[in-house]
């Protein structure tokens, strides 16, 4: 379980995120919408201390630390046990397809080489990328790399994998292939966040969507209620200028 | 004016005596460069409380003064001191029995940390900060992520200007005969005190000059594209 209780963020005088908390029970997956400047990725990046919240706390599986006082040994604990899948892929330049993922499993984990490499093998055919082992990330192609990317996070077997935007960077052939790769981890019942402007995909896989706007969250519901009865105004307003750039059929 | 080629490869052979002395001018302080530099670098670009801002401040400063000056002003400290500092840790021997290279090796590795540390501070900001992300994220420490992903990609970015800076040392290490150590120099001008042919001297100590920074522009060449192979298109 992942939870997040009252976490504040300030970058210089702009209030990020002001308040916020957030619930995620084993194996459900959250999509969290919201226009850009919501604070969204900020709040993804406090839970894995990419960004440090100056207030609140959080919970992730059995630790429990207060984001003010957590240690270096706390922030590692964390990272351990949370995995994240970035917008631009940030595959580690210097390393193969295989060596990105194995990283995580060698260094952090000490598992040994052989079984890293097993391990490492079998996530990588998961995502489609069985003939691309000893490929470099400037080898591999926008949707590839997000599917290397996809692969590191899934074989550390985390609590839970953040996904930050991960189809922003990609054109519009390759958003399906990287979309249908996280609907097979969904399926395998991982928790997930997942922080998109994917409609349709949020309709699809989330077991709850959370609107987030200014730094609260404003609405949290299943995806019908989201979709076809939000609650609040702002949620409606966003909802709908969305959903008109999508092509509509009248007869 | 007669160019005498016996004289030239005289002055050759004598310069040549003396190449160690180069070696051990240029490589000694390139090998502390590289070590100190590298560190003083990560300092500055992890922003290491307190720590990062004496460093800006003393390389600045440092980068100020000629390295001749600098290397005068050892050498007088050098002169003036050593038997004290020596009695006061209880050495043996005085000032006689040191080899004055030493204060040439000093003092061209303190210039050689700075210059290195400037040059290896570029490319480290030339990462970008994504590749430290993903770095913790998979749970590995700072220091790990330093070591196993962001210094192999500084590396190829930081071999060109290092191979500048490495020409400079060997330039640079000539000025040490200003002290009264022997190197290329003025070990091929040793014969022309004696056969008046200055200009042979000169010219055989760039010839070993030239020859030197060739051969370490070439090594240098290999070890970028060793060193980068993970990058695309980026050399030949």
């Amino acid at each position: 379980m992942i939870e997040v209780k009252h976490v504040k963020k300030v970058f210089g005088r702009l209030e990020v995120l002001k308040d916020v908390s957030v619930e995620v029970k084993d194996g459900e997956v959250v999509v969290i919408l919201g226009p850009s400047g919501s604070g969204k990725t900020t709040l993804l990046r406090c839970i894995n201390f990419l960004e440090n919240a100056d207030s609140g706390e959080l919970t992730v599986g059995d630790i429990q630390v207060d984001f003010k006082k957590a240690s270096k040994k706390d922030i590692l604990a964390i990272r351990r046990k949370t995995s994240f899948v970035f917008q631009n892929y940030n595959l580690f330049a210097n390393k193969t397809a295989i060596g990105n993922v194995m990283e995580g499993l060698v260094t952090a984990r000490r598992v040994p080489k052989e079984i890293a490499e097993k391990r490492a093998k079998e996530a990588l055919n998961w995502v489609g990328l069985s003939d691309k082992y000893d490929y470099y990330p400037s080898q591999l192609s926008g949707g590839q790399q997000q599917r290397v990317g996809i692969a590191r996070a899934f074989v550390l077997d985390p609590e839970v994998i953040l996904f930050d935007e991960p189809t922003s960077a990609l054109d519009p052939e390759l958003v399906g292939e990287t979309l249908d790769i996280i609907k097979k981890v969904a399926e395998r019942g991982i928790t997930m966040i997942v922080v998109t402007h994917e409609m349709s995909f949020a309709q699809e896989v989330a077991d709850r969507v959370i609107f987030m706007d200014g730094g609260v969250v404003v609405e949290e519901g299943s995806p019908e209620e989201i979709f076809t009865d939000p609650k609040e105004e702002r949620t409606r307003q966003f909802l709908s200028r969305i959903i008109s750039l999508e092509p509509t059929y009248t007869i | 004016m007669d160019f005498n080629i016996n004289n030239f490869v005289e002055s050759f052979i004598y310069g040549m005596k003396y190449f160690p002395n180069t070696l051990r001018l240029v490589f000694i302080p390139l090998g502390v460069g590289l070590v100190l530099g590298t560190a003083a670098a990560l300092v500055r670009v992890y922003k290491v409380p307190v720590l990062c801002k004496i460093l800006a401040f003393v390389i600045t400063v440092y980068q100020g003064v000629p390295i001749i000056v600098a290397l005068m002003i050892y050498n007088l400290i050098f002169m003036m001191k050593y038997n004290d500092f020596a009695a006061f840790l209880h050495l043996k021997g005085t000032i006689a029995d040191v080899d004055q290279i030493w204060i040439g090796i000093f003092a061209l590795s303190l210039t050689a940390i700075c210059s290195i540390s400037e040059a290896i501070r570029g490319a480290l900001l030339s990462i970008d900060k994504g590749q430290d992300e993903a770095g913790y994220s998979v749970g590995l420490t700072k220091i790990q992520t330093i070591y196993r992903i962001i210094l192999p990609q500084m590396i190829p970015v930081a071999i060109p200007m290092l191979t500048n800076h490495v020409v400079g040392l060997i330039k640079a290490s000539s000025v040490v005969m200003a002290i009264g150590i022997i190197e290329i120099v003025a070990g091929a001008t040793i014969p022309s005190s004696r056969t008046y042919s200055f200009f042979e001297g000169y010219v055989a100590a760039a010839l070993i000059y030239w020859i030197f920074t060739v051969m370490i522009e070439y090594l240098a060449k290999i070890l970028r594209k060793h060193t980068g192979r993970f990058r695309r298109n980026l050399y030949d």
